[in-house]
């Protein structure tokens, strides 16, 4: 039996593997979610089979306060998610990353004090060295995340804060943490029961102190980092997020020597790289680019080159011609991107769908990978609305059939659809792939007005021969065009 | 508007030595921007046969509203069956004599290059637009230049779908085409289109085009559209399509060869193609009952293609008509300007086609005038623009400078496009589809370096630490990592909000290391709430509420999506 554990971390983590593979497809996917939730049952019951078994633990004192803890958890959660609207998960998601971050920050804090797993056949060094960077990850990824969580929720604005000199701070700070470690582990006697010391007798611990110090350096350099990105990042920056939150539970188990927590910690690292990844990918820019300066900061100069200075005929509509024109076509494409959700206007254009798709035509959404403030955040906010999965296609997969479209409806998207991203070289988003809009018959573009997207630059689309202007709240405008229809 | 790219070029003019800068120097200004130039002069052609004119009344209206002044010679339309009232009601003025036109005109618009006599009446200065065909007018381009007169030659306007408007050659080719079916028709005996009558049926007549460009395709047409079975043959397999859409028939060789220029035009060919050319032509010949040429290769003789035994091959009452008859015939019997019969075949080569429908053929080639112009008029008037493709390139002397053939492009000369930095192929080319499986590491970015620092970085560990759980914990991490990396890569990217709050969820295993911590018995063996207790128990409240919010959400989340039907 001294190997149950091991063996059945070793099959939660093979369960949490198969979670995420669930997700490939919208069939496999509960069956995911359900393969995540058993490896968690499973992992948690191990860890009590570990605790019985282990030579400097006790089950029985600590079952109160772990059942007490876990249910308190359980409940806020549950909470939450039962709570949270659609339009919200980026915070929420935010949030929950912050929340790993700070467990990693405890547990590392809590080792260091009282090691529960006996630290055999290594070296106390190497040990120490574990915790100081596991301590180092989730307090970046714990005050980072707590800042995107504010700017998220525009409880803190989403201009970017810019320190005069911030990335020679950032280089200081990260040298400073660097250095403060060497004095660290070079102290090896602290390692037992300090925890039972009195806080005067800790802060007497000049290594204590090091660790402590060096944990609020860290937090400053999150809060740091993620106050000079700028809101239109914000999907950069919660996938990034993500992959350190992952990164923080690896470091987490090495310091344990756990097996489940290194493998679940790399999956999540891989996942949040990856989403990077795509989203810089989505919008022509490298990692680094968006990091340490992206639109708006010192890289742009936003709605200059190109930007703002478009002038030329816009064609304007009313909600009754564009119902004539759906009314006509035959195929229909709806651009939708974060405007939409905040119009909340994703119910009634699912209704427009319906209406449409009853009387034959083939209606379908284009989604740019990164409309929303989420990685397939758009995705969930129309499958909330009650629009089928299989008629909402990636750009990649529908750009191809714009030309053959008849009719498009850009609603709350302006970036996405720049044709200057194509042509343009002295756009600040040249190069950036877009839904080709501007080749189908006719394109109608819902709009409050003239204004420029985040990325600051001016639209050539809206002054195209093809397109026309419907201004106005995006959810009164179609639910005017829906009425029109009902009434046909 | 000007392109930057042009604008900066002009300003490196000055010190560029390109063939193209160094021609712009020599042609002094290359703009005629004095605005003084608007008088233009129609003189009657004078060419034996020739009936067209280079202006209609509808022209010479849209010559007046671009801010010219038209005089025109009286009785230039007559041929074409314009008479000089239309003109004057245009607009224009009718002058008496050609005299006058040449001596008063700053710009000549001709439908022939210069004839002798008119020749010593350019003035000079003058500017002329006609057809020129330069390279078998060497005379004429030294006399003009000597005049120091600017020439334009219609003949040399580039086949540029921007200048497709301006093509006089593509609008006369077509008239031509029609117009040989139709003399071909005059001297048939037949029908054209087979007949069912009470006195028994008649078979369509059989009709091969020979060369597929814009004269062949309006024959094609034309014949066609008299009831004809039509075939045709090109050098060029790509033209195979617009045969078959006009209703024709596209004969094909066993042989392949490239057959296109860079113009658009027909090329010589190989010895070995020209046999199956001509086997296939034999055969043809016997068989049908029209054959029409239109086989030219620019600035070179007119290949025969129907040889004289061809001819005699055919039937009695057939026809064949040359309209490579100027450049020396397609057909080994082809006289120029003649009709002539041989063996009861009939064999026409007028050179004239486009004169018999001299209406028509006017006011296109007046149209395709009028459209050069309005380019060339720009915010300053009428100017002559060497940085205008079309003009640079039908220009045959500007100023008295020779400038044909025309300087090469300056492509050079071109500055590099300022914003270099940005990729050069924007959209699709970098986005492969992130949905299918095995879109491992090669999907990543690409560099190497982050491999082999990595593999460094492991090697040091395990030349300089002596520790097996690392080595262990190690060797879990990295493979991990790889199969983390394989199995999201294939997650939709419908399902990202999904899989992040998945990954939210199972992160919240850290809820591991929050209970081991709790559970540490203190070392005294007495509990208690400690420092490291505490921590434990705060680890494992904010892990649990992740565990808890991610499962639940996304399990809310996955119960939206739903397939249409259901």
């Amino acid at each position: 039996m001294d190997y149950f554990p091991n063996m059945a971390y070793l099959a939660a983590g093979m369960l949490f593997i198969l979670s995420l593979g669930g997700l490939s497809k919208q069939e496999t996917a509960q069956r995911g979610n359900t393969y995540g939730i058993i490896g968690m049952i499973l992992a948690v019951l191990t860890v009590l089979v570990g605790i019985e078994q282990g030579d400097n633990l006790d089950l029985g004192k600590a079952a109160p306060l772990l059942a007490g803890t876990i249910l308190v958890g359980f409940v806020i959660g549950g909470f939450l998610a039962a709570r949270v609207a659609m339009t919200a998960m980026p915070q929420l998601v935010a949030i929950l990353h912050s929340f790993v971050g700070l467990a990693a920050v405890f547990v590392g804090l809590s080792s260091y004090l009282d090691p529960a797993v006996p630290v055999t056949g290594g070296s106390h060094t190497v040990h120490l060295i574990e915790i100081w960077l596991g301590v180092a990850i989730g307090a970046i990824t714990f005050t980072g995340s707590v800042i995107a969580w504010a700017k998220l929720r525009g409880s803190m604005s989403g201009t970017p804060l810019l320190l005069p000199g911030r990335h020679l701070l950032n280089l200081l700070v990260v040298l400073v943490i660097v250095g403060l470690a060497v004095p660290f582990i070079q102290d090896t006697n602290a390692l037992h029961g300090a925890g039972h010391a009195s806080a005067e007798d800790l802060l007497s611990s000049t290594p204590f102190v090091f660790l402590l110090v060096m944990t609020l350096l860290a937090s400053l350099l999150g809060i740091h980092l993620v106050m000079a990105i700028g809101g239109a990042d914000m999907p950069v920056v919660v996938s990034m997020l993500n992959s350190y939150s992952g990164w923080a539970a690896a470091a987490a188990g090495f310091m344990l020597s756990n097996d489940l927590l290194i493998i679940t910690g790399a999956l999540v690292g891989s996942s949040g790289a990856i989403l990077s990844y795509i989203m810089c990918r989505a919008m022509n820019r490298s990692i680094w680019n968006v990091i340490f300066g992206g639109f708006g900061t010192d890289g742009g100069k936003p709605a200059s080159g190109s930007g703002g200075t478009l002038e030329g005929q816009v064609l304007e509509t009313a909600a009754d011609e564009v119902a004539a024109w759906a009314l006509g076509a035959k195929e229909i494409m709806i651009v939708p991107g974060y405007g939409m959700a905040v119009a909340r206007a994703q119910h009634l254009v699912n209704d427009f769908t319906k209406i449409l798709r009853d009387r034959g035509a083939n209606v379908r959404y284009a989604i740019h990978p990164v409309a929303g403030r989420l990685p397939g955040h758009m995705n969930v906010l129309l499958a909330e609305a009650g629009v089928p999965y299989d008629i909402v296609l990636e750009m990649e997969e529908i750009n191809d059939d714009c030309p053959k479209t008849d009719l498009v409806l850009v609603i709350g998207a302006n970036d996405i659809v720049n044709p200057g991203a194509e042509t343009d070289e002295s756009s600040p988003i040249f190069g950036m792939p877009v839904i080709q809009v501007w080749k189908s018959s006719r394109v109608v573009v819902f709009k409050r007005g003239m204004g420029v997207g985040y990325a600051g630059v001016a639209n050539p689309l809206f002054f195209e021969d093809n397109t026309h202007m419907l201004f106005g709240d995006a959810g009164a405008s179609v639910q005017d065009i829906v009425s029109a229809l009902r009434e046909k | 508007m000007e392109s930057p790219a042009i604008r900066m070029q002009k300003a490196q003019d000055v010190f560029d030595l390109s063939p193209h800068a160094l021609f712009a120097v020599a042609c002094g200004s290359t703009k005629n921007g004095d605005g003084v130039l608007v008088k233009i002069g129609i003189p009657k052609e004078t060419h034996d046969g020739e009936r067209r004119v280079a202006a209609t009344p509808d022209t010479v209206e849209k010559l007046l509203k671009l801010g010219f002044e038209v005089q025109i010679e009286s009785g230039a339309g007559e041929a074409a069956r314009l008479p000089d009232a239309g003109f004057a009601a245009a607009g224009a003025t009718v002058v008496e004599s050609a005299e006058e036109i040449w001596s008063n005109s700053e710009l000549v618009l001709k439908v022939r290059p210069p004839q002798p006599p008119e020749l010593e009446q350019i003035q000079e200065g003058t500017h002329l637009i006609s057809l020129f065909f330069p390279a078998q007018n060497g005379h004429l381009i030294e006399a003009l230049a000597g005049k120091k007169c600017t020439v334009l030659a219609l003949d040399q306007i580039p086949r540029i779908s921007r200048a497709q408007k301006m093509d006089v050659l593509s609008s006369m080719a077509n008239i031509a085409g029609y117009r040989a079916v139709i003399e071909a028709a005059n001297h048939f005996g037949s029908f054209f289109s087979g007949q069912i009558t009470a006195a028994g049926r008649t078979r369509p007549a059989q009709v091969m085009v020979i060369g597929a460009g814009v004269a062949g395709l309006a024959a094609i047409a034309a014949a066609r559209g008299l009831g004809a079975e039509v075939r045709a043959f090109d050098v060029r397999p790509a033209v195979k399509e617009q045969v078959e859409s006009l209703g024709a028939r596209f004969l094909e060789l066993d042989f392949e060869e490239p057959a296109e220029t860079d113009g658009g035009y027909a090329k010589e060919m190989s010895d070995a193609f020209l046999e199956a050319e001509y086997a296939l032509f034999a055969e043809q010949a016997k068989e049908v009952d029209i054959i029409i040429t239109t086989a030219l290769i620019p600035g070179k003789k007119a290949p025969e293609l129907i040889t004289k035994a061809m001819v005699e091959s055919m039937k009695p009452g057939s026809i064949v008509v040359d309209l490579a008859a100027e450049q020396g015939g397609n057909c080994a019997y082809t006289q120029p300007d003649r009709a002539i019969e041989v063996k009861g075949v009939t064999i026409l080569g007028y050179t004239d086609l486009t004169c018999r429908l001299a209406t028509h053929a006017s006011q296109l080639f007046a149209t395709n005038l009028v459209n050069l112009l309005s380019d060339m008029v720009g915010e300053e008037g009428y100017a002559v623009d060497i940085d205008d493709e079309v003009v640079r390139k039908s220009l045959v002397v500007n100023k008295g400078v020779v400038s044909w053939p025309p300087p090469p492009e300056p492509e050079k000369a071109v500055p590099p496009p300022p914003t270099r930095e940005v990729p050069q192929k924007p959209a699709p080319a970098p986005v492969t589809k992130p949905k299918a499986a095995g879109h491992g590491t090669s999907n990543g970015p690409g560099a190497i370096w982050p491999v082999l620092v990595s593999v460094l970085a492991l090697l040091g560990i395990g030349a300089t630490v002596d520790d097996p759980q690392l080595v262990h914990n190690l060797t879990v991490f990295v493979l991990a990592c790889f199969v983390g990396w394989q199995v999201v890569w294939s997650v939709t990217a419908a399902l990202h909000t999904p899989l992040m709050s998945v990954t939210n969820a199972i992160s919240g295993i850290i809820v591991v290391g929050g209970m081991l911590q709790v559970a540490v018995l203190q070392g005294d063996g007495g509990g208690g709430l400690s420092v490291s207790v505490l921590l434990g128990a705060a680890a494992i409240l904010v892990a649990s509420i992740n565990i808890a919010g991610g499962f639940l959400v996304t399990q809310r989340m996955l119960k939206m999506f739903r397939k249409e039907g259901k």
